[in-house]
């Protein structure tokens, strides 16, 4: 019975998040800290889409902070703490945004169709031959690659620079999923993106990092 | 999809690894993928990298607080608890 179980970790998660709350309301400092501790990495990439500068996502997310005092008390647990918090950033960056935004809204960065294939469409057979649309040539078998390869720390140079040059509705998406560890619905509400959208831009950003990791391991 | 409906290409795979991922593939099309994936070694390593990709990217850490701003925060949070 999936169903029940997922209900019971759900309400496990809700009742340790109301004594978290709890904790913070009653102004324990090290239930602050930890809050800052694991959301700053996932705020300032979220941040970094709205103005132009890191210094000022910084004073983006400090200020959000701020804002989340403020609030605390008023929270109503209609959403999760997290997706809270990362709605009040996006508001303050939104508003700072007034002066520091970039010219581009994020809005108009959602996809709306255009072609981006994953994988460029020379390594097909063209329309029209036999096996149209199938591999001219295999891609790489990385599970025969030696371990030190794919985890070593070059490999993870490649992995951080290839992020820093996604365009910026990207690498929020892929930060927020694959390394902060975000729920698809906790983009969705953070971003205000549709759960299609969402996929779409993951699903670029993945495998915008796999050709840079393939570009590197098959040198 | 293609119009047949009875088959993926390895052009289309390569588009619908992240659907398949998360669970978003209809039944049938999540059927004719792995059907696809079953017999073309090509996309059974593409699919192996987009996994690897995936690990690789969440084996990046997250950016630290710069001690200054955890500093000026816990400040802050010092403050609003003396003004509840």
């Amino acid at each position: 019975m999936p169903q029940v179980q997922q209900d019971q970790t759900s309400s496990a998660a809700a009742a340790q998040e109301a004594e978290f709350l709890a904790r913070l309301r009653a102004g324990d400092e090290a239930a602050f800290e930890s809050l800052v501790e694991s959301y700053h990495g996932t705020m300032l990439a979220v941040a970094r889409d709205y103005v132009k500068t890191r210094d000022v996502a910084e004073e983006v997310v400090q200020e959000a902070w701020v804002g989340v005092l403020k609030g605390l008390d008023r929270f109503e647990g209609r959403s999760s703490l997290k997706t809270w918090v990362l709605r009040i950033l996006v508001n303050t960056a939104l508003t700072r945004g007034g002066r520091e935004a970039r010219s581009v809204p994020f809005s108009s960065l959602a996809p709306a169709g255009e072609d981006e294939p994953a994988v460029e469409p020379e390594r097909f057979r063209p329309p029209g031959e036999a096996f149209a649309g199938h591999w001219n040539a295999y891609p790489g078998n990385w599970s025969s690659l030696p371990e030190e390869g794919l985890l070593g720390r070059e490999t993870l140079d490649v992995v951080k620079a290839a992020i820093e040059m996604l365009p910026d509705a990207q690498r929020s998406v892929i930060t927020m999923r694959d390394i902060a560890g975000c729920s698809a619905e906790e983009v969705c509400e953070t971003l205000e993106l549709s759960e299609g959208n969402q996929r779409v831009l993951l699903h670029r950003a993945r495998s915008h990092v796999r050709a840079a990791l393939e570009r590197h391991l098959d040198d | 999809m293609t119009e047949s409906h009875d088959h993926v290409t390895c052009q289309e795979v390569v588009e619908l690894v992240t659907d398949y991922f998360q669970g978003a593939l209809g039944p049938d099309e999540a059927d004719l993928f792995e059907q696809h994936i079953n017999f073309c070694e090509g996309c059974n390593w593409y699919v192996d990298q987009m996994r690897t990709t995936v690990a690789a990217v969440g084996r990046v850490r997250e950016e630290d607080v710069p001690p200054e701003m955890r500093d000026r925060l816990l400040a802050a949070f010092r403050d609003w608890k003396e003004r509840k």
